[in-house]
């Protein structure tokens, strides 16, 4: 169920104008600022967008016990401060919270005369993100510096930094994310504020999304089905691009990125600017390109493992007062190489692999993508428009559609000559999907409390070809939420509450005669949040959020043997949906020296979807297959993330993040299988500094140490988990000022730097092959104009 | 059938939603008749006691394929000791209608499929291949089967597919390569 809306790219404006008031005194000015405490800062808190002034913003002089709000002008006005350096906060209601260093040293009083109405003005702009995401919930951003050492890698892969992410995989170049330990249709992706809607439930399905569209990557842990609608189980990632350079001049960046593992290479560029003479309008093209040729693990190269990418996007908005309306069109395009060595026909070709150790099929370098192939195009169009009331209300309409076509081909053509020649993909999926939503956020009541009340429409439909795995399908899906927030004393509150309904029609033939099923699902979600500011260096939060997700068609109607898992897999017609509860409750400490964050999770899923096996195998024509069946059962999944940062000393630094999950099948008392294991992950940074025109430049050396999953049924895997592994890795970066307006961003990172051999649980094709070996990489990122 | 009229290009310019739920091409009830692809459904093994013309047919069929209805027949291989046999094997797909014999197919693909006879224990059946395929190297469509003592066990038959690797072939005359396209341990009785 589709709600959602591209506000949380919304920027706005806080102008801050500082006045430092000498008292009109019939004293020389250079006495009177070191005793006069009678400096103000003031300011408007406005929407970038609109020039709308926002009410009930949070105004902090951090470490002075100094707050206001802004009034009904979104006017602000904090008094008697004293001369000097300040840390200024602002924090709004669905917003992040924002700081920005002021400076109120009365340094220029020879700028100024009694009779020059004796102020000293300062204009700071401060621009803070407005989230979507629920505020008591754990979020972690990917943005700046961070996102850009991340470049060239797959969405799924740039988010493994952030502690409780991991990936699932099928050998090396297909990942999904995984947040607390759940994946697939279980985490919901929103792309550029529409849900992101592919062929999720496939575990060899990658999310189809371009991450060189988006400056900022953020990922909500933990069940937010309020906001977002279905699915949101284990998290959101939300992909958000630049806000549109409306008006602005021409700037653009050129990305590229090299690597020695595979031979890959990845160019992306984005051009962006207004339109001369049209001050509302504003638009941007992108493109990105990437080949890869086989990988290379520390000992063999992995036969057929390239890939292909050939993105892009354009869009453009219109902005007049408070009106704004934007179109985005994006196409994305891959071919992905399986790697051969994981086809297997029966169970002792599985068996002989693992007893092998190593492939059999051992290939030199080549880019040539050949079968088993995977080949998938996603492309979006979308439609969005707002108006800003002059009394504060919002209404917002984001209209999409999306077309997902997703084609397999199996390593064996069919024997027959002319089918052979067509070349046809073994199987082939094409999902359609439109959502409309509207959002209205109504105007601060008491400048305490803002809100928002939402309406959101999905309709979709399947259409398959090929060998038969899941059936036809269209289905239509509606959700109302409401979600208010209240701030007082240092107190956020939140709440909310949604309801959606699904009718989902699927098409099959049974005995060559197509049959038809109905099913109408409905669940209610609700989530209630508060956050505590301590101090301004200790702030809690606690959240309890529920989420839900209907099955999905392959959950209800697959069956067939599944090859890469060598196993008979078998939906249920009568599953029910899966209903989470989620509790997470964190603590956040910042000073100058240390930042650490605890964050401890409890989700308790009701009628959690699994693979049960059965006591009897399917006999097929290849032999017998070990078989499952989708059940439901009551699972927990709890855990721990933990991370912390340490200014040793001006220039070394330490960053350490761990996390913690232990997942558990309460009903049949035992563990589940594929949940990430324990890892512990260690960064040194020495920061160098400015050197001639370089800037920011840095050394860092890192380790990874992931464990051993031992929390696994028994009796239920081919192989053991492979043993715990510990991986090195150092990367160096700058930034070289070639003028004001052109830089560029230099990185070098090398992975796997003692290329280690070893297999990681959460990679499907760890039967058959080792990972990926040492892997240098080269990051250049050139940026011209604003 | 295949290529039927998709309208995806209908998103274009047409961003009121609404408006486009009125108009879709196709519908997601019109499911297409599945896979035209071949699928074993039943493999037949017949075996003629040399110096005669009788033959016994033992088979593995499962129409609808894998899953679905369980296989409805899986028999007991049931020879002489101490007899050679000619044996010869057919692969069908009896999911399609007409029966699409596979073994003309295997035939003209034989370089790169092997099937493979595995007797526990070995000594109640030795299998010799009769058939060669363009680099002289066996396929095990005709041979020849020697029976040894009476006794109890099992034959593996397997169908290996081995295509070519990057352009290269990769049979060699050994069961390692490629992957399984049959896999079936019949019962085994001689007496």
């Amino acid at each position: 169920m589709a709600i959602y809306r591209n506000r949380y790219k919304s920027v706005i404006v806080l102008k801050v104008v500082t006045f430092c008031l000498l008292l009109l005194a019939p004293v020389p000015v250079a006495w009177a600022q070191k005793e006069a405490c009678d400096c103000f800062v003031k300011g408007v808190v406005r929407d970038k967008h609109t020039g709308q002034p926002i009410p009930g913003a949070t105004i902090a002089v951090l470490g002075e016990n100094k707050g206001v709000s802004t009034d009904i002008n979104g006017r602000y006005q904090i008094e008697r401060l004293c001369p000097g350096q300040y840390e200024l906060e602002c924090r709004i209601i669905g917003y992040q919270p924002y700081t920005e260093t002021i400076d109120l040293v009365a340094g220029h009083e020879e700028n100024f005369t009694l009779a020059e109405d004796e102020i000293h003005l300062k204009d700071v702009e401060i621009t803070a993100h407005r989230t979507d995401a629920p505020l008591s919930q754990p979020i972690s951003t990917l943005t700046g510096s961070d996102l850009a050492q991340t470049r060239g890698q797959s969405l799924a892969e740039s988010l493994k930094g952030i502690t409780g992410v991991t990936t699932l995989q099928t050998g090396s170049n297909i990942a999904k994310p995984v947040i607390h330990g759940l994946h697939s249709n279980r985490v919901l992706i929103m792309n550029n504020g529409v849900r992101q809607e592919g062929q999720q439930w496939g575990s060899e399905h990658a999310p189809e999304i371009d991450p060189f569209v988006a400056t900022r990557v953020t990922v909500v842990k933990g069940a937010a089905g309020v906001r977002f609608g279905s699915d949101a189980i284990g998290g959101v990632i939300l992909v958000e691009p630049e806000e549109l350079p409306i008006g602005k001049a021409l700037s653009g960046e050129l990305n590229t990125v090299g690597y020695s593992n595979g031979r890959q290479g990845v160019v992306s560029g984005t051009l962006q600017g207004g339109v001369k003479g049209v001050e509302e309008l504003g638009w941007r093209a992108q493109g990105t390109f990437k080949r890869g040729g086989n990988i290379h693990t520390p000992n063999y190269f992995l036969d057929n493992t390239g890939s292909r990418e050939r993105n892009f996007s354009v869009a453009a908005g219109y902005r007049k007062k408070g009106f704004g309306a934007e179109v985005f069109y994006s196409h994305f395009d891959t071919q992905l190489g399986i790697f051969s060595g994981a086809h297997i026909g029966s169970v002792t070709d599985l068996l002989q692999v693992i007893k092998n150790r190593e492939p059999l099929v051992k290939s030199g370098f080549s880019y040539t993508i050949a079968r088993p192939y995977q080949d998938v195009a996603h492309n979006l169009v979308k439609g969005e428009a707002h108006y800003h009331f002059a009394d504060g209300h919002r209404i917002q309409w984001v209209s999409a559609w999306q077309h997902n076509e997703r084609s397999e081909y199996d390593l064996h053509r069919p024997r027959n000559d002319s089918l052979a020649g067509l070349n046809r993909p073994e199987l082939t999926f094409r999902l359609t999907t439109f959502t409309n939503d509207i959002v209205w956020d109504h105007k601060p009541i008491a400048n305490k409390m803002a809100g928002q009340v939402g309406i959101s429409t999905l309709y979709q439909y399947n259409l398959m070809n090929g060998r038969p795995l899941i059936p036809n399908f269209d289905q239509l899906n509606v959700g109302a939420f409401l979600i208010e927030r209240l701030v007082q004393n240092g107190w956020e509150w939140e709440a909310g509450i949604r309801y959606d309904y699904r009718y989902l029609t699927t098409y099959r033939l049974v005995n060559r005669v197509t049959q038809r099923d109905e099913f109408r699902f409905s669940s209610a979600s609700g989530t209630l949040g508060v956050t505590r500011s301590i101090s301004e260096k200790l702030s809690t939060r606690l959240n309890v959020g529920t989420a839900w997700r209907a099955p999905n068609v392959s959950e209800l109607f697959s069956a067939g043997v599944h090859h890469g898992a060598a196993s008979y897999e078998e939906g249920d017609p009568t599953l029910r949906p899966e209903q989470a509860i989620n509790t997470v409750a964190s603590v956040v400490y910042d000073n100058d020296k240390f930042n650490w964050e605890i964050g401890a999770y409890h989700n308790y899923i009701a009628r959690y979807i699994y693979l049960k096996p059965q006591p009897e195998p399917i006999l097929t024509v290849r032999g017998a297959f070990p078989y499952f069946r989708y059940t439901q059962t009551d699972a927990t999944f709890t855990g721990i993330d933990a991370s912390l940062g340490w200014k040793l000393t001006d220039r070394w630094s330490l960053k350490s993040k761990g996390s913690y999950l232990r997942v558990y099948d309460q009903k049949n008392d035992q563990y589940l299988v594929m949940i990430p294991p324990n890892r512990w992950d260690n960064q040194l940074s020495f920061n160098i500094g400015e050197v001639g025109r370089w800037q920011k430049l840095f050394v860092s050396a890192g380790n990874l140490w992931v464990g051993e999953q031992r929390r696994v049924p028994a009796n239920s895997d081919f192989a053991p988990p492979p043993p715990a592994y510990s991986l090195w890795n150092l990367t160096a970066g700058g930034t070289l000022f070639i003028t004001q307006k052109q830089q560029v961003e230099v990185g070098v990172t090398v992975h796997n730097l003692l290329d280690t051999a070893y297999r990681d649980y959460l990679n499907r094709f760890r039967y058959y092959a080792d990972e990926m070996g040492r892997n240098i990489s080269l990051r250049l990122k050139w940026k011209f104009g604003a | 059938m295949l290529m039927k009229v998709e309208c995806r290009m209908l998103g274009w310019g047409l961003l009121m939603s609404t408006a486009l739920l009125l108009t879709d091409c196709r519908r997601a009830d019109e499911v297409d008749p599945q896979d035209e692809n071949e699928l074993i459904t039943t493999v037949r093994l017949n075996f003629t006691e040399q110096g005669t013309t009788t033959v016994n047919t033992f088979e593995f069929r499962d129409p609808d394929g894998e899953g679905g209805n369980a296989p409805t027949r899986f028999d007991q291989i049931k020879l002489k000791p101490n007899t050679a046999y000619n044996l010869t094997v057919e692969l069908l797909d009896e999911s399609k209608t007409p029966v699409v014999d596979l073994t003309e197919e295997i035939d003209e693909k034989a370089d790169e499929h092997l099937m493979v006879y595995t007797a526990t224990p070995a000594s109640l059946l030795t299998y010799t291949y009769g058939d060669k395929d363009s680099r002289n190297f066996p396929i095990g469509l005709t041979g020849t089967a020697q029976t040894g003592t009476a006794g109890m066990g099992k034959l593996k038959v397997q169908l290996r597919h081995q295509p070519p690797v990057n352009g290269t072939a990769v049979k060699n005359g050994t069961a390692a390569p490629g992957s399984d396209d049959v896999n079936l341990d019949f019962e085994l009785i001689v007496e």
